[in-house]
């Protein structure tokens, strides 16, 4: 059935995309390999990390770097994109905390503190000015959670002038006895007597040592955790602050529930398990692409298309033995060092980073794929995120920010 | 070692242990007796070896659903590891004989089918029997065991080419009608409806010899016997796809196993094999492709419905999409609302076992309260186990999608 948007890939860039054009009454499809980068990701929204005000930095950034993609599509992107994501978490009462203007800066599992621009509500009771308020927090766990460690957690937070203590809770009665992963602590929490029970050790706790507020990691709910949070609080009597895990990531799993509740509200499908393999265009114009599905491949059929698929670490350009970059979908041209040598810096903490990870795709101001000569691949296709060449997502922190900015370009033309 | 085995070892490098497919799993969000696919599938493969015991008997309550595979971000076949490790435990530890039978769905319903149905219809509604056959048998006594047809399929579709009422061979094209054992033996009305779609669209139906294909002696580890009937299928089916006609089937979990479970799971990989599997087609698959290339009738009556429709996890893993959906929305009046829960549980012959029924109830329960709440008296689903599983749990009547089609042609008995 032909769309007339298809995209590839489900992170948080293909469903920006995607939302902007089924916003727009287009027919529209997102093809996925699988879930990814959202089911990873810590849930917060990181736009540039370096200063202590992101929307700044990023206005320094656009001088220095005219092919970062913020200077690309320009900082009304970004500005919009962030609010659509905004309006869209609030939409799902699942609000996100904080601004343009200033960073956030919250504690990871190990007691480091973060920066980052937005990050759920259901986090920010644990940010840097409020841990310095003087009155002592408590992290809490369970011993069942593997990887998440209070006692660890909390000296490293006193290691920075924090006052904090660290200790386990017993986990309440589940008819579970093992398989302790966040997503089944997650659900164990929308129930009420869980949570009641919790609550019931978390005051005890608080009533002891005279807590304000208590971190946990972020398993409080999987579709619900503004309530489960509010709850908690009530029978805590101290504030409650997530702290993300290691994946399977909850917050990133309820930011993709929002986005794919509010995509297919609007009509649009998601189909996962379709690995797209490759494209067929005429001149530069990208007609069908391909998908893997059982005994042959799948033909799809679109006017425009968004290819949103990851860097290295998503998926979207993998190195073949011999030491080329592919991408994986279309066979796009990669920019990428041109000698494998060249794909790492000579020390492993280079503050420059490695090259390798700014590989990917060449675009111009819309987005549009190009060549080693600077001529558009596809002038109907856009790409959007990690796939773009020339920034290091994770390294400059604006993995989240290049996505909504790019996703939000591509879904708006 | 054969390519597929191969390319399954390799495959677990591919696992980077984020845990995606374990925060997926419907069996391991409801059980502790089903540690998730990641640790028995690409984990405890490495401990699999051929001369060593086999290393975890949890594997066999996987179910088979492969949501796993359907949301893994990197490729990985865990639903094809899970089968060969449960296979590996039966040639070690024997086929128990409850599985043995009920992994025989052929042999059962020619003894079931019949003008003595009625009869065997009672005897599985008496309740001492069902207790007997749960203390004896394994069989859960409350299992929505299906009610045998007093009529074959086949010997429907050879009294009505013999009555002359069926559309004669003029130069028509013809289609392959692979009808599985649930449409021969329990509910011939999905073959009829099958047929009168077909023949509407202008194909002369051919009732090609067939016999099991095969699924349930697959997922209950008997893979001598899936063997065996893989090969007299491709032995039955190849003369016709050797010509150029296509193998349509309504039963999607009998096509996927003719097009991609039995040549993966089972290794088997010759010509043959794979023309059969190039040749066969889901129903709705196949008048998605008419309608694309504009050669479906679409002259249906209107039906003023709304209906919810559950794409069961073997329809997901032909990973095209969804098919009915497509062709149904061409149907004016007809409004089909998606199931968004993953599995109803009972996963063909999983759920019908007295250790594993309430973990099968508990499954399907997002998707119970879905078509509870909807409010209306029937359900669409395209496996029929998964119809039901549907109807018992829940109380309303399923179809095949391919029955509403049908009725929109007019063609409703």
């Amino acid at each position: 059935m032909p769309y007339d948007t298809i995209v590839i890939g489900a992170g948080l860039a293909g469903l920006m995309a995607a939302l902007g054009r089924a916003g727009q009454g287009e027919r529209v499809l997102v093809l996925a390999k699988g879930h990814g980068a959202t089911h990873w990701a810590s849930g917060q929204i990181d736009v540039l990390a370096g200063d202590a005000n992101p929307l700044a930095a990023v206005e320094r950034l656009r001088v220095e770097r005219p092919e970062h993609p913020y200077t690309l599509v320009g900082m009304p992107a970004l500005e919009a994109g962030i609010a659509h994501l905004r309006a869209l978490c609030a939409d799902a009462a699942y609000p996100l905390a904080g601004n343009l203007h200033q960073r956030l800066l919250l504690p990871t599992a190990l007691g480091a503190l973060r920066p980052t621009a937005l990050a759920p509500a259901t986090m920010v009771a644990g940010e840097s000015r409020q841990l310095a308020d003087g009155r002592p927090t408590l992290i809490a766990g369970f011993p069942e959670l593997r990887d998440f460690f209070p006692p660890l957690a909390a000296a490293n937070l006193r290691a920075q002038g924090f006052p904090a203590d660290g200790c386990y809770l017993a986990l309440p009665p589940s008819g579970r006895r093992q398989s302790f992963d966040p997503v089944v602590l997650a659900r164990l929490f929308e129930t009420a007597e869980f949570r009641a029970e919790v609550g019931r050790q978390l005051a005890e706790e608080v009533r002891r040592g005279g807590y304000a507020r208590v971190g946990l990691p972020a398993v409080l709910g999987l579709r619900h955790a503004t309530e489960v949070v509010r709850d908690l609080q009530a029978h805590a009597g101290a504030l409650i602050f997530e702290i993300p895990t290691l994946p399977p990531s909850v917050p990133g799993m309820r930011l993709y529930h929002v986005l794919e509740e509010a995509l297919l509200r609007l009509g649009g499908r998601i189909q996962l398990g379709a690995f797209v393999r490759r494209g067929e265009g005429r001149d530069i114009v990208l007609e069908a692409v391909y998908s893997e599905a059982a005994a042959r491949e799948q033909r799809h059929v679109a006017r425009r298309w968004v290819l949103a698929t990851g860097g290295l670490a998503g998926g979207g350009l993998r190195a073949t033995p011999d030491g080329e970059l592919r991408e994986t979908a279309l066979g796009l041209p990669v920019r990428a060092p041109n000698r494998r040598a060249d794909w790492f810096a000579r020390r492993f903490l280079d503050p420059a980073g490695h090259p390798v990870f700014s590989a990917g795709i060449a675009v111009d101001e819309a987005l549009r794929p190009l060549d080693a000569a600077g001529r558009v691949v596809y002038a109907n296709v856009a790409v959007a995120g990690s796939a773009i060449a020339g920034f290091d997502p994770i390294r400059e922190g604006c993995l989240e920010g290049v996505a909504i900015a790019t996703g939000y370009a591509a879904g708006a033309t | 070692m054969d390519h597929i085995e191969l390319s399954l070892e390799q495959s677990l490098d591919h696992c980077i242990k984020c845990n995606i497919c374990t925060a997926a799993c419907p069996v391991a969000a409801v059980t502790d007796r089903f540690p998730g696919p990641k640790y028995v599938g690409p984990q405890a493969q490495r401990f699999r070896h051929e001369r060593q015991p086999v290393p975890d008997a949890s594997v066999d309550y996987c179910s088979g659903c492969r949501v796993c595979n359907e949301v893994c971000p990197t490729g990985v076949r865990i639903a094809e590891l899970n089968a060969r490790a449960r296979a590996r435990i039966v040639a070690e530890r024997g086929l128990p004989f409850r599985n043995w039978l009920i992994a025989r769905s052929e042999l059962v319903g020619r003894l079931s089918c019949g003008p003595h149905a009625p009869l065997v219809n009672a005897g599985l509604r008496f309740g001492p029997a069902r207790w007997l056959a749960e203390r004896a048998l394994g069989i859960h006594r409350a299992a929505p065991l299906p009610a045998a047809s007093a009529y074959s399929f086949r010997a429907w579709f050879k009294r009505r080419r013999r009555r002359g009422s069926g559309p004669q061979a003029n130069g028509k094209r013809r289609v392959v009608y692979f009808h599985g054992c649930a449409t021969n033996y329990y509910e011939p009305r999905v073959g009829q409806a099958a047929v009168a779609v077909l023949e509407r669209n202008g194909f002369e139906v051919i009732l090609a010899p067939q016999n099991c294909c095969g699924l349930p002696l697959i997922s209950n580890g008997d893979f001598a016997a899936a063997r065996k009937a893989h090969a007299a299928n491709v032995r039955k089916l190849l003369p016709y796809v050797r010509q150029g006609i296509p193998v349509v089937g309504a039963s999607t979990s009998c096509t996927l196993t003719l097009k991609e479970e039995a040549p993966e799971i089972l290794g088997m990989h010759d010509a043959e094999v794979r023309a059969v599997a190039e040749g066969t087609y889901d129903i709705f698959e196949f008048l998605r492709n008419l309608a694309e290339r504009g050669e479906l009738d679409t002259a249906f009556k209107p039906i003023e419905r709304a209906l919810p429709y559950h794409p069961p996890c073997q329809y997901r893993a032909h990973r095209l999409g969804l098919p009915p959906l497509d062709v149904l929305s061409l149907v004016p009046g007809l409004t089909l609302v998606l199931s968004r829960a993953s599995c109803c549980g009972i996963a063909g012959t999983y759920g019908l076992k007295r250790e594993k029924y309430q973990i099968a109830m508990d499954v399907g329960a997002p998707l119970f309260a879905f078509v509870r709440g909807f409010g209306a008296d029937l359900a669409l689903c395209d496996s029929e186990t998964c119809r039901w599983q549907i109807t018992h749990a829940t109380g309303v009547a399923s179809k095949h999608p391919i029955e509403i089609l049908a009725e929109a042609y007019g063609e409703a008995r």
